[in-house]
């Protein structure tokens, strides 16, 4: 997988941003203008989480950094706190990937959410760290879980698109859908 | 440079290392009260919002279209002239029904708080927040407008929240729902002090409140005019919920924001004239003594 040239990781990025800008405008714009304010699935999770699975570049941790700044002109949640987060669940990742399986889309959406939770659980604690609040620390996780579910079941979906977008070959992807 | 290829794990350990330190100096950096925007985010954001309002727009037409086709349908017994005349006048009346409503709706926000020498900007909100963490929205109207950080923005129903985040043409709000704005807030029947957080679900919380103050649900919340950014006497909801504890020396207060955010589509921006400040609080001060002097 490590084959990827410059070119290729830039123009694989460049997609995905450019897949991100939509559905931000989708979730920001669209869903609010339909009369859904509650409900906000952060794709920008699912984008660093597809990378941290399939893609094994010295350069990941930069998409990851590339990927959560697009987000920020979204959200003024801003790219820090979740490149870190998607920083160390990439570390995770490479630690577990014999564990990981995307043969059937279960398989793949229960690997999804199961990261989505270890995702929220990081930004939850680094957001009330940051407000100094902890107080808020169970609501800031459980807020996001009905959509982190959502978009666990789009993740077999999903991933086929990036896996086309990132060219990742049908051995590697391993999604069955 | 030999070892370090490509494919060196050294190489991404490094990457690894530099972008989780970035992060944390941008998770300090970041500030969630006021934020200052750089030249390639302000360009990033005055490029993406118009298709965020062209979005909105696209959704009201759609919605026009398909109540218009509803009105087509009915007609369609009628010759295909008298049908198309029909058609033709009904799209009028329609977009003059609808120019008269926002016009209706424009004058009152306009007309609303007219006791309050600032300047008034009128705008039309463009997108929410991207994360359920935040409750921010952007608007159509930015510092080319004459708006400033920390501006306060209202609508006829009261408290929206205050400008956060500035480009030329667009800002983001920082509503009262946010739990990163406070408002310095009093009860106007008991004129109890205390501070309004955003919580969730549309719901605020008065924090601070000694436990002995009398207050009730259904009481009017309204800003203190202390902070520095919101005048006084701006509604910002109603208590809907009070839990008193044994133990602690405050009160546990529901505020429901008087601004139905769900079917929020315009607000004000209250821009503060030169020496404007001074002039809000002598007319603050003088309703209140005049109502003081009323109640006596």
């Amino acid at each position: 997988m490590n084959r990827r040239g410059l070119v290729d990781i830039l123009s694989g990025l460049v997609k995905t941003c450019l897949l991100l800008v939509i559905l931000e405008i989708f979730t920001t714009a669209f869903l609010p203008a339909i009369g859904i304010l509650s409900f906000r699935p952060e794709f920008n999770v699912l984008i660093v989480l597809f990378l941290a699975f399939k893609l094994e570049t010295p350069f990941l941790a930069w998409l990851i950094l590339a990927v959560q700044y697009a987000h920020s002109i979204f959200s003024i949640e801003g790219w820090a706190i979740g490149a870190f987060a998607g920083v160390l669940i990439s570390l995770s990742v490479r630690y577990l990937k014999d564990m990981l399986d995307f043969s059937t889309a279960i398989s793949t959406i229960v690997v999804v959410q199961v990261f989505q939770i270890a995702w929220f659980v990081i930004t939850s604690f680094l957001l009330s760290l940051k407000l100094g609040d902890f107080g808020n620390f169970v609501h800031l996780f459980w807020q996001d879980i009905p959509e982190s579910l959502a978009l666990s079941l789009l993740a077999p979906f999903f991933f086929v698109l990036l896996d086309r977008v990132w060219k990742v070959n049908a051995k590697e992807a391993g999604v069955a859908i | 440079m030999k070892n370090f290829t490509v494919n060196s794990s050294k190489w991404k350990l490094v990457n690894n290392l530099l972008v989780i330190f970035l992060a944390l100096w941008g998770i300090a950096k970041q500030n969630y009260s006021l934020k200052e925007v750089s030249a390639f985010e302000s360009f990033l954001i005055e490029a993406f919002a118009p298709i965020q309002r062209g979005t909105l727009s696209m959704q009201e037409k759609a919605a026009g279209m398909l109540e218009h086709y509803v009105m087509v349908v009915n007609t369609s017994k009628d010759n295909e002239q008298l049908r198309h005349k029909v058609d033709e006048l009904e799209n009028k009346i329609f977009e003059f029904q609808e120019v008269k409503k926002e016009n209706e709706r424009l004058k009152q926000l306009l007309q609303f708080g007219k006791e309050i020498p600032r300047e008034k900007v009128l705008a039309q909100i463009v997108s929410w927040d991207a994360s359920n963490e935040f409750k921010v929205l952007r608007i159509n109207k930015g510092s080319s407008d004459g708006l400033k950080k920390m501006s306060p923005v209202i609508t006829m129903n009261g408290l929206v929240g205050y400008v956060y985040r500035l480009t030329p043409h667009y800002s983001d709000i920082l509503t009262i729902l946010d739990q990163n704005n406070r408002v310095d807030s009093i009860v106007a029947r008991t004129r109890s002090h205390g501070i309004v957080e955003g919580v969730s679900e549309f719901k605020c919380r008065l924090k601070y409140v000694n436990r002995t103050e009398a207050v009730k649900v259904d009481d009017e919340v309204i800003t203190a005019g202390l902070g520095g950014i919101y005048p006084k006497g701006i509604k910002v909801g109603k208590i809907t919920k009070i839990d008193k504890e044994n133990f602690g020396i405050t009160q546990s207060i529901v505020v429901t924001p008087s601004v139905n955010f769900h079917k929020l589509e315009e607000v004000v921006v209250l821009i503060e004239k030169d020496g404007a400040k001074n002039s809000i609080d002598n007319l603050i001060e003088k309703r209140d003594l005049a109502k003081e002097e009323k109640n006596e």
